[in-house]
């Protein structure tokens, strides 16, 4: 996740893009834990597993959706990417969208 | 004698009454555009010969609309080309039944013309275009220079704008072995395809669609021009523009992904070579000779036999392969609306998603465990 906070300094003065984490953690405290380790620069929120199944239809995590700004899905990347997490990869994904 | 001249006229009466209760009734529903109920009062209407005329006409409009005009008019409508012959039927049928009906001459002088305009030949590709398109292949061949190939290339591209033959050039210097002019003219191409899409946009109305066509001209850019560094040794560029290619696609293309899988081999990664072969392999289509040399290349890495032993494995991993990608394409998400989203804070208060809407955006699923 620390590849998130990378790519977010690009956009973090873009008002067209938002960076936002879903949490589908049962342990609150773990999750808190881990939100006090790495402070997000962004929103996270939380969902349940079933709930991320049921409407996302996530059967691994990470999942990263890339959204245009019409609410259209246009990517979703299922587990971290071969080759490391690169904040490039991310920044491409949502070049792409907003072109 | 007296009681049935009486009859018979309020049976006259009635019927006619009948026949201009559903023309009206008929002109109603089909303002409401309830096309079918329309029809049906309509044609009810017309077998009447106080109102065939105007019923007839009345359809003969509503087939007109529905045989030429009625493409996204509303979400899901489009064109019905069956129903155009009986347009010019039932406007005909209206002048059989009045002469001098001025609108239905109107109407199926239009009606005419629509369908006369269907007869003109559909412009492109020109003569000159399939004559340029043709010394392209043909540079392929014969003993002509490189510079004679970007030469046709270039002839080509000015007698039609389409990005194809910037493709097709770079595909011919690749086998020739000119790799940084292929490399030059497929990322012209990219830039073409671009420009091609820009000019033409409204043939590509929705979002997701023009989306899809910018991404296929650049992922076929980005797919020669990783060939071509594959081919000059220089794996890690190649990998940067075959994976680029590769998410482009957003699914298994079949040349790509054998691509990947030549990458991989020369990499001494078998396993990631046999994994893109074949899921090149279950992609659908491919001319026969690339689908041959893609199973070639993977039997060197499979690990099986060669003959009935990796016939069997192979046929078991495409079907498995087959069944995945189908689970995988009714489960994404891609191309459709993000659903409404149930998120709390992580104190567990709702989490205000309004903020959010007409954002590009970045959701990223987790767990820290």
């Amino acid at each position: 996740m620390p590849h998130l906070k990378t790519a977010y300094a690009k956009y973090q003065h873009d008002p067209r893009v938002a960076f936002v984490l879903v949490s589908i953690d049962e342990d609150g405290k773990r999750l808190q834990r881990y939100l006090n380790e790495m402070r997000f620069p962004f929103p996270v929120a939380r969902m349940t597993p079933a709930d991320a199944q049921r409407v996302m239809r996530i059967d691994n995590t990470p999942t990263t959706f890339y959204v245009g700004a019409d609410g259209i899905v246009r990517y979703q990347v299922v587990g971290t990417e071969p080759h490391g997490d690169s904040p490039a990869r991310v920044g491409w994904y949502l070049d792409q969208i907003s072109r | 004698m007296k009681t049935v001249l009486v009859a018979g006229l309020t049976a006259i009466t009635l019927a006619q009454s009948t026949a201009r209760g559903d023309l009206a009734r008929g002109a109603a529903l089909w303002d409401e555009r309830l096309s079918k109920s329309a029809i049906a009062a309509l044609e009810s209407a017309a077998r009447d010969p106080a109102t065939a005329a105007a019923a007839h006409e009345a359809l003969g409009r509503l087939y007109a609309f529905k045989g030429w005009q009625q493409e996204g008019v509303f979400p899901g409508w489009h064109d019905e080309p069956a129903v155009r012959e009986r347009a010019i039927a039932e406007l005909k049928a209206s002048l059989a039944a009045d002469p001098n009906r001025a609108s239905a001459q109107d109407a199926l002088r239009m009606v005419e013309s629509f369908a006369a305009a269907e007869a003109v030949d559909p412009a492109p590709p020109r003569p000159e275009v399939r004559a340029l398109d043709a010394t392209l292949q043909s540079s392929a061949t014969t003993a002509s220079s490189a510079a004679d190939v970007v030469a046709a290339v270039e002839a080509r591209a000015k007698a039609q704008a389409d990005p194809s033959p910037y493709f097709t050039g770079a595909q011919i210097l690749i086998d020739r072995g000119d790799y940084d002019r292929a490399i030059a003219l497929a990322e012209c191409g990219a830039a073409a395809s671009d420009r091609f899409i820009d000019e033409n946009l409204s043939a590509y109305q929705l979002p997701g669609k023009s989306q899809g066509a910018y991404a296929r001209g650049r992922g076929a850019a980005a797919d020669l021009v990783g060939w071509a560094l594959f081919q000059k040794k220089d794996y890690a560029g190649a990998a940067a523009k075959l994976e680029e290619a590769e998410r482009l696609a957003q699914s298994g293309d079949l040349t790509i992904e054998f691509h990947l899988g030549e990458l991989a081999r020369a990499r001494n990664d078998p396993a990631s070579a046999r994994d893109h072969f074949l899921t090149a392999l279950s992609a659908a289509g491919g001319p026969a000779p690339l689908r041959q040399r893609i199973t070639q290349a993977l039997a060197s890495v499979s690990g099986h036999a060669a003959g009935s032993d990796f016939d069997a494995w192979l046929d078991a991993e495409l079907t498995r392969r087959r069944e995945e990608r189908r689970t995988a394409a009714l489960a994404s998400l891609v191309d459709r609306p993000l659903p409404r989203l149930p998120l709390t804070t992580v104190d567990g208060r709702p989490f205000d998603t309004a903020p959010l809407r007409g954002k590009i955006l970045l959701l990223n699923f987790f767990a820290s465990w």
